[in-house]
């Protein structure tokens, strides 16, 4: 996360993206009481749950993050209304994608028509998220294997971390990424993103 | 397409590109014409790509965090809230009826009193059986595991766990555990059969962690402590073992039980 180069005119909508950039907890945690209530009623009365609410509230502050990192986040009016279009429209999309009734007939629309690939990055991360959900209910110890896996590591340097043997931290690696595939595959929304994209 | 652990490796050499050449030759010939093995590669392909990212995995993780103990404070709020409106409308009755009222909540308060006594005899009777189970067992810790819309009973649940009334708590929790995915309930629920002696109930709940879930230690040492406490040690030492191995959280316990049992 090294980008500063974000357009953006409030200054206090500046304070908390310096504030995400920094990992600043008191500024996220701010974020999430100031937005959390009005992400939440939407969600509620378009046929959501509480774990939806969490979900999308999640996914639509990764999105923001990783604008962020790549520097393509521009926002000309507020983060407020910036973030919840991304929460709306994910929302939206979601429920449409799982055939679940909606409230909120309305067409997706580009989001205060002026970041137009934003609808392009909500649908493309979609697996990202599901993805990232499902690696943090693994054990500890499975976490702590795969992210190894993941930075390349060798099983040398993997067992020598772990204290495990070479065969039982191949074992292990093998057995946590199974099950967080076998995670991956049974949440519905995967399912349906993998219609989409095999049509 | 059976995913085994020589697959996982091949891919994974694949994408690291350390195959030799003549081995990358064929497994690319082999993914041409077989649709399903081009899949798996390229789905393993995206989970590194996206999971290598580990700044992202932190961030995601601390949001995660941060509306867990949100979610938490709102339900300890709502619960607060309820037991006022609770406490008023139990008032306005009491004013409404005789006094007879009083000896009532005196008499029901009593009898509270009378199980809570009963309770911890149990427990207490329960605890002579092995020294060693007492020696080495603590309740595992009331935490908040708050997630969806069962919160508000589950947030009462853990009051009363935290407070050792594992009786009152069993009811709801074996219907929590029935409804909710969350398998850190299975722990409280052992836990709660555990103090009431119900050990082999208690061995079941254990045993139904998944072993890729993160609270699998956990329920592995309190069913080795099950054992102990149903006097079978032969059981509870290939657990202890398995502990041991798996050189996480509680190895260093599992050691000094072990050399207990053993001497």
């Amino acid at each position: 996360m090294v980008g500063l180069h974000y357009k953006m005119s409030n200054i206090d909508d500046r304070k908390i993206i310096e504030g995400i950039i920094a990992d600043d907890d008191a500024v996220i945690e701010k974020f999430y009481r100031d937005h959390l209530p009005h992400v939440r009623n939407y969600i509620l009365q378009n046929s959501g749950s509480e774990d939806d609410v969490g979900d999308v509230f999640h996914d639509a502050l990764m999105v923001i993050y990783q604008k962020i990192g790549d520097n393509s986040l521009e926002i000309t009016s507020s983060l407020k209304t910036y973030f919840f279009a991304i929460c709306r429209n994910m929302w939206l999309s979601r429920l449409r994608v799982n055939k679940r009734y909606v409230m909120d007939d309305t067409v997706l629309t580009n989001i205060e028509g002026e970041d137009v690939s934003i609808q392009e990055t909500i649908e493309n991360s979609e697996k990202e998220h599901i993805y990232r959900k499902y690696f943090l209910t693994l054990s500890d110890a499975c976490q702590k294997v795969l992210s190894m896996v993941f930075l390349d590591k060798t099983m040398r340097e993997i067992a020598a971390e772990t204290g495990y043997s070479e065969g039982y931290a191949r074992k292990k690696k093998y057995e946590c990424k199974q099950a967080l595939m076998e995670r991956i595959e049974k949440d519905p929304m995967y399912k349906e993103l993998k219609k989409t994209t095999e049509d | 397409m059976e995913r085994t652990q020589e697959l996982f490796e091949k891919i994974e050499e694949y994408l690291a590109e350390a195959l030799p050449p003549e081995e990358m030759e064929a497994f690319e010939n082999e993914m041409a014409i077989d649709p399903a093995l081009a899949l798996e590669v390229s789905k393993q392909r995206e989970l590194h790509r996206v999971l290598s990212d580990t700044k992202a995995l932190e961030f995601r993780k601390k949001i995660e965090n941060i509306y867990q103990d949100i979610r938490a404070e709102e339900e300890a709020e709502k619960e607060v809230e309820e037991a006022t409106t609770k406490k008023r409308t139990s008032f306005s009755i009491q004013h409404n009826s005789s006094s007879f009222s009083y000896w009532k909540i005196a008499a029901a308060f009593i009898v509270l009193l009378g199980i809570g006594n009963l309770l911890w005899n149990n427990l207490q009777q329960a605890g002579k059986n092995s020294d060693l189970y007492l020696s080495h067992y603590v309740p595992y810790p009331a935490e908040d595991v708050t997630r969806g819309h069962v919160v508000t009973k589950l947030d009462i649940v853990m009051k009363q766990y935290a407070n050792g009334e594992y009786q009152a708590v069993i009811g709801e929790l074996e219907q929590l555990t029935a409804m909710s995915k969350i398998e850190q309930l299975r722990l409280y629920l052992g836990n709660s059969y555990l103090n009431t002696g119900k050990e082999k109930e208690a061995i079941q709940q254990f045993e139904n962690v998944s072993d890729t879930s993160k609270f699998y230690e956990d329920a592995t040492w309190y069913r080795a402590l099950s054992y102990l406490k149903l006097g079978q040690s032969d059981k509870s030492i290939p657990i202890l073992k398995e502990i041991i191995s798996y050189n996480g959280l509680y190895r260093e316990k599992a050691i000094q039980l072990m050399n207990k049992l053993e001497n």
